[in-house]
């Protein structure tokens, strides 16, 4: 357990004032306030350092106490038991603790203080410490899911690792890329006895098929011979749950578009309901014709077409 | 909206001792949304972090209104930087 030098936290000299302990605490907590930096854990550990030297600072008899032994903190209580016995004979006696205190709650556990503040001021100080009026709610917490999707075409438990929490979580088929879903009570734990504080969770979903997605609509282009353009036919399409057959009409022109209801994504939160699959068509125009195809498209050709 | 997800906006003033004021300002500001159901204001539960985030930095670092409502517009400007981070880390990540 290493001494703590309180006024270096606070940037103060050691002959600081009240005036100038207050006034070097407002700025640092400004600076490194949880609420102001979210999600920074660095500022957060430096707050309650800056917290804590305020504490001890701030407080007349903490502040006498904390420098009176300083770095023979360790030893305090042989020093006080020492005073004791002087006193039982005529000499001096003091105590501490107790006295008015005002620190600030932020957003994260008051169960944070250090070793050295323990060790020197106690529980009785630090349960002082931990007091506020009000309960304050824990931090919510933000994370992102990364999923592919194909992954979310159909309802799926994943297990996601927050703070270093496992949650299984089913995630509901047909999510959004961007979409942030709110789970209660899985953020930071609550402040003197408040609520846990919730977990976000936003999708981040990556496209592993040759589907466009839109909703839950969604979007492919098939190629169609040319001659199953003009005469029409049957060919096979891809649909998110496997190849159907198709019927092509007749004089089927290039960029058309036919729709397969109910064949595209899941609709969130909506069991059983599907998008549709739009297909648009992209006729393939024979390339490298034999002198006898070339022939023929010649006598079509001939015939006004 | 289910009822008991709105706090009565009185209860939250004497809970967190501040004044209807500063809650009907916090409001005007857009800071946060208040929801009225026959003629009483209410808070949804939903928005109470972000109430208590304000009154926090009003209370404790003594931060005006008007630092509070530029204050919201960088913190969300924040998250939002943060989340585009995380989201293009974890695209590079891809091809690493």
């Amino acid at each position: 357990m290493e001494f703590i030098d309180y006024y270096k936290l606070l940037e103060l000299e050691r002959s600081a004032s009240k005036a100038d302990i207050k006034k070097a605490y407002r700025k640092l907590a400004r600076k490194y306030h949880p609420d102001l930096n979210p999600n920074d854990k660095e500022a957060q550990a430096r707050f309650q350092q800056i917290n804590e030297a305020h504490e001890v600072l701030s407080d007349p008899e903490k502040r006498k106490k904390y420098d009176e032994y300083g770095k023979d903190w360790q030893h305090a209580d042989q020093f006080e038991q020492a005073k004791k016995q002087q006193a039982a004979s005529g000499g001096f006696s003091r105590g501490f603790g107790g006295g008015g205190r005002q620190s600030y709650s932020g957003n994260f556990d008051d169960d944070t203080f250090s070793d050295f503040f323990e060790q020197m001021f106690g529980g009785r100080a630090r349960a002082e410490g931990a007091h506020r009026g009000a309960h304050f709610k824990g931090q919510d917490f933000n994370a992102e899911l990364q999923l592919r999707l194909s992954e979310v075409h159909e309802s799926k438990k994943h297990t996601l690792t927050v703070n270093g929490k496992n949650i299984r979580l089913t995630i509901p088929a047909g999510v959004e890329n961007g979409q942030t879903i709110k789970i209660k009570g899985h953020g930071g734990p609550g402040i003197q006895g408040g609520p846990k504080g919730d977990l976000y969770i936003t999708f981040n979903i990556l496209n592993d098929t040759n589907f466009r997605r839109e909703k839950e609509n969604l979007y492919s282009t098939e190629e169609i011979e040319l001659t199953t353009a003009v005469l029409g036919g049957e060919i096979q399409v891809n649909t998110f749950d496997g190849k159907v057959k198709l019927k092509v009409k007749p004089g089927t022109q290039n960029s058309s578009k036919v729709k397969l209801k109910g064949k595209g994504f899941p609709k969130y939160k909506k069991e059983g309901q599907f998008g549709d699959l739009i297909i648009t068509y992209d006729i393939k125009i024979p390339e490298n014709l034999t002198g006898k195809q070339k022939e023929l498209f010649q006598e079509l050709k001939n015939t006004g077409i | 909206m289910r009822n008991e997800e709105l706090i009565p906006a009185d209860e939250i003033c004497v809970r967190y001792q501040v004044e209807r004021q500063f809650v009907s300002s916090l409001y005007e500001s857009g800071i946060i949304e208040i929801v009225t159901v026959q003629e009483t204001e209410y808070i949804h539960c939903d928005h109470l972090a972000e109430f208590e985030k304000m009154m926090r930095l009003h209370k404790e670092l003594d931060i005006n209104l008007e630092g509070l409502e530029a204050i919201n517009h960088l913190l969300k400007q924040i998250q939002d930087l943060q989340k585009d981070n995380v989201r293009l880390k974890n695209r590079l990540g891809l091809y690493e």
